[in-house]
């Protein structure tokens, strides 16, 4: 179990107009064109997918099989708002999109290697990757 | 979430945009917005409902320049999505 006292925290000191933002969602958003997550495994799937800043919301799709997407099948800004997010950027409130998200499905029994292997994986990724300054979660 | 507390022990800031309030409370995020009474699924509201969509998304980027409250879960109100839902 992780301290209950201790929580991470990173001051935020630059400018919103200034930042760029990554989003990392738990909803089991990924492009259509990768591979789905495996929901036939009961213990659930413990990898990501990268997704460019420049993807399409069309080929956006959700594999996830522990809430109702019905809405995101409909609009894939209810759980992953790249959308939005392009308008904040157009709109000057950030300063803009990074190149690259995540989308994991944030569904697993396998917490130990959640915790200590995808979760750090995904960070590293976004660390490395997608120049992000800020990152918007979802989902959980 | 973990996947949260990892990216911000690498030194970047997060908000968490929650829609499971009880569960995201047991994590201690160091940011959390929690739209009340939206949805497991509609994070951000429902589908079409952009200009809800970036109101949700600014207030939970606006709490990066809030004084910090790390491991507490910020409610707020958002009567355009009650509206909508109560309909459907």
């Amino acid at each position: 179990m992780m301290s209950r006292k201790c929580v991470p925290f990173t001051p935020f000191e630059r400018e919103l107009s200034r930042a760029t933002v990554a989003l990392v969602t738990a909803g089991g958003v990924h492009r259509r064109d990768q591979e789905p997550f495996n929901i036939a495994d009961e213990l659930g799937d413990l990898t990501f997918r990268v997704i460019e800043g420049e993807v399409a919301s069309s080929d956006l799709m959700v594999t996830h099989h522990h809430y109702d997407h019905t809405d995101a099948d409909r609009d894939i800004n209810v759980v992953f708002p790249i959308d939005a997010l392009r308008e904040l950027a157009a709109e000057g409130f950030i300063g803009e999109v990074a190149r690259e998200h995540v989308g994991y499905m944030g569904y697993t029994m396998q917490l130990k290697q959640m915790y200590e292997q995808t979760a750090p994986a995904i960070a590293e990724e976004i660390d490395k990757r997608s120049r992000a300054d800020v990152v918007v979660l979802t989902g959980g | 979430m973990a996947v949260q507390r990892e990216i911000e022990m690498r030194g970047i800031s997060t908000v968490l945009i929650t829609v499971s309030p009880e569960a995201s409370r047991q994590m201690r995020p160091p940011r959390a917005l929690y739209p009340r009474d939206f949805k497991i699924g509609n994070s951000l509201g429902r589908p079409g409902m952009r200009e809800l969509h970036k109101r949700v998304l600014r207030e939970a980027l606006g709490l990066l320049k809030e004084p910090p409250r790390p491991g507490e879960i910020i409610e707020r109100e958002y009567p355009e999505y009650q509206a909508l839902s109560s309909k459907a």
